[in-house]
């Protein structure tokens, strides 16, 4: 018999015994497991928002934002100085433009005419923003109702509106946004999910294509390689996009110098979205940026500011499920030792007369190291089934008992992107709205390789647990065996 | 040839200074058995363990081959205790969850036997103190006093040591078992050829051993040698 079959029959030698220790060494690697599942899920989660959403800068002409507010539109120039500022590493200009669908404003102009307050007169000279020229008219239809929001803030919106609708206003209907984007990302700078056909090639130059959002496709019956007329232009669809929102897809995109061209005002820009080179450079470069072009002139703000604090949220859910790991490794290993010293104790006649026999300190101390990675396989295997369970569930109360702090964090000082300043206002502009979003999709999956990991370091804890109680068999004298005769 | 030579071990107990064994000197060819008789606390198993490295004597030496146990160092002791002695216990000390045939390879394990060798002879030597083959494969613990006894009288025999000490290796059993076990020592150390010491109350097995030795307060004296009677192991 080898030590290690001797080992294997030892571990079994009390059933009931090594059942309870094998369901506490369970708990505690399963714990230490659902961790380290946890904590590489939040890891791989902020590493993908700092990636991609943690790191852009939304530059605004200085006093306005959107089609509100005033002062003087950003332009080329201002964008090529952006890119010279340290730590940058792009610059997309973006050209905003209002859509209205001909056939409603000709009805509204109609109106209008006949001595009624229209709700607003888009496109008409009340506009707020002073930007009436970047509305233009377009033989789509808007995939969203205006509804009560709608209707309400167009009317607050209106000079000489009252806050409430007038019973005589005719039904507005919402207008829908065109962007021109110096490359294929949205207006918040994330790459755009293309469900259908391809971009729009080079962004930088005129085109007659257009990247159309589902539900606006959807509502014109519009597909890849139909046609439609923006101003007395027509655009073939090239592709369609899901931006995951509804207010998102109620939106086209073409490349800037047409959205310019369209404005008829080349060269001008609604934002610059930045991306700088790391998230921890991202406050030296806003505030460079700020200087660089002037605050009476742009307004820099960190469109996902709220993400910060997001990413710092799940940065906190890592450190504790790494320090909850630790903690059940070190219990899983406490308990190893403990029990093993337990059964040196018990065992200190029989290890007498092994030495009596012959045997070497090492083959005993090995026989226990190996009796202690028994108990500790048998716990792993159900510790990793308890992870595979419990993992989604842990990482989940985690991070929403987190989120719940960032979230009232972010609601009591987060500047909060976009402040609606569009009708219907954008999803960003709620604190921590898409932040939450991306929280709550961190998902947990106890993959083989973690677990893999997770058990390699319990075995190292458990074989550094059980060498204590091995080496104090090395101190245990054969003359006590005959003492005790 | 076992010589021991002036070999003294003091315990300190508060401000006394015990000597359970004094000056004790004698020499043993090989292949005799031989005991030490002596009431309780004589010292009998301070010697013993003196004999069988367990322990290391405060003076004096003990011989084996003429190769002397004083100042080896303990990795040697160990090899000493698996290659040149065998115990057998009064309580057996096997170990409770192994086999009988298991408990006798466990020695020779320790020896770098490769497993099917050892597994051949733990199973001839069980055969030679008379342990039926049914009961090689069972539990230490499903044994007789007796059989467990027998087991462990195989187990000292594993690594065909030079000398088996053995303490009150009838204590446990009832008479007849007793006489049977002390015969098959007897058969063992003449056909094996070797030493074997056994330490023990029991006058009655000290008159059938070659040479009678008696422990007071830490002195060994010699009784008598007698003529062995012709014994012999089965098979």
């Amino acid at each position: 018999m080898s030590v290690l079959a001797r080992s294997v029959g030892n571990a079994f030698r009390n059933r009931v015994r090594t059942a309870a220790v094998v369901a506490v060494l369970a708990v505690a690697i399963g714990l230490a497991l659902s961790m380290l599942v946890a904590n590489q899920a939040v890891t791989g989660k902020v590493a993908e928002l700092n990636a991609s959403v943690g790191t852009v800068l939304t530059v605004n002409p200085a006093g306005g934002q959107g089609f509100e507010g005033g002062g003087e539109p950003l332009t080329a120039a201002q964008a090529a100085t952006a890119a010279k500022v340290p730590n940058v590493s792009s610059v997309v200009g973006t050209k905003a433009l209002r859509l209205r669908n001909a056939a409603a404003a000709a009805a509204e102009a109609a109106a209008s005419q006949t001595g009624q307050a229209g709700p607003g007169g888009q496109g008409g000279p009340g506009l707020p923003g002073g930007q009436s020229a970047t509305s233009v008219t377009t033989s789509l239809r808007a995939a969203i109702d205006a509804g009560t929001l709608g209707n309400r803030n167009q009317s607050s919106g209106t000079t000489g509106g009252t806050g409430s609708t007038s019973q005589s206003a005719p039904a507005f209907s919402l207008p829908v946004t065109a962007t021109g984007i110096g490359a294929e990302v949205d207006s918040s700078g994330k790459a755009l999910q293309l469900t259908q056909g391809t971009g729009l090639g080079n962004y930088t130059a005129s085109s007659a294509g257009a990247l159309l959002g589902i539900t606006l496709a959807e509502k014109n019956n519009l597909k890849v390689g139909s046609t439609f007329t923006i101003g007395d232009k027509t655009f073939t669809v090239k592709g369609l996009f899901d931006a995951g929102t509804a207010f998102g897809n109620n939106a086209l995109y073409l490349t800037l110098p047409t959205a310019q061209s369209l404005a008829a005002l080349p060269g001008e820009l609604s934002s610059m979205i930045v991306t700088v080179n790391s998230m921890e450079n991202v406050d030296a470069a806003k505030t460079a940026l700020q200087t660089a072009l002037g605050t009476d002139k742009a307004d820099v703000s960190q469109g996902q500011r709220n993400l910060q604090t997001a990413v710092s949220s799940l940065d906190s859910v890592k450190n504790i499920s790494f320090i909850a790991f630790a903690a059940a490794l070190a219990t899983a290993g406490l308990i190893i030792l403990l029990i093993m010293v337990m059964l040196v104790r018990e065992r200190r006649r029989e290890i007498g007369v092994l030495k009596a026999i012959g045997a070497p300190n090492r083959t005993i101390g090995l026989q226990f190291v190996l009796e202690a990675l028994v108990l500790v396989a048998l716990g792993s295997a159900v510790g990793a089934a308890v992870a595979s369970f419990a993992s989604g569930g842990i990482a989940s109360a985690l991070i929403s008992s987190n989120s719940t702090t960032a979230a009232a964090t972010g609601r009591r000082g987060g500047p909060g992107g976009f402040p609606g300043g569009f009708p219907g206002g954008f999803p960003e502009g709620n604190p921590l709205g898409g932040a939450n979003q991306l929280l709550t999709s961190v998902t947990a999956s106890a993959s083989p390789g973690v677990i893999a990991a997770g058990i390699a370091a319990v075995f190292g804890v458990a074989i550094i647990g059980a060498l204590v109680p091995a080496l104090l068999t090395a101190r245990i004298r054969p003359i006590e065996v005959l003492r005790g005769e | 040839m076992i010589e021991v030579k002036n070999l003294v071990r003091t315990f300190k107990s508060g401000d006394r200074t015990i000597k359970p064994v004094n000056d004790v000197s004698f020499e043993l060819e090989q292949g005799t058995l031989a005991s030490i008789v002596g009431k309780s606390g004589s010292g009998k198993s301070t010697l013993l363990s003196l004999l069988g490295a367990l322990d290391k004597p405060t003076s004096g030496d003990v011989l084996v081959d003429g190769v002397s146990l004083a100042g080896m160092p303990d990795g040697q002791l160990t090899r000493y205790r698996r290659r040149d002695i065998g115990f057998v216990f009064q309580q057996f000390n096997l170990i409770p969850n192994l086999s009988a045939v298991d408990n006798v390879m466990l020695p020779m394990e320790f020896a770098g036997i490769r497993k099917a060798a050892r597994a051949e002879r733990a199973r001839q030597l069980l055969e030679q103190v008379q342990l039926g083959p049914e009961k090689h494969v069972r539990r230490i613990n499903r044994l007789s006093g007796g059989e467990q006894q027998r087991v462990a009288i195989a187990r000292a025999l594993a690594n065909e040591p030079k000398l088996i000490l053995a303490d009150e290796p009838t204590g446990n059993l009832d008479e007849q078992t007793g006489e049977h076990i002390i015969e098959l020592l007897s058969a063992l150390s003449r056909d094996y050829n070797t030493t074997i010491l056994v330490v023990t109350h029991d006058r009655a097995l000290a008159n059938k051993t070659d040479r009678r030795f008696r422990l007071q307060q830490g002195r060994l004296t010699e009784e008598t040698a007698r003529n062995r009677a012709a014994a012999s192991l089965p098979g």
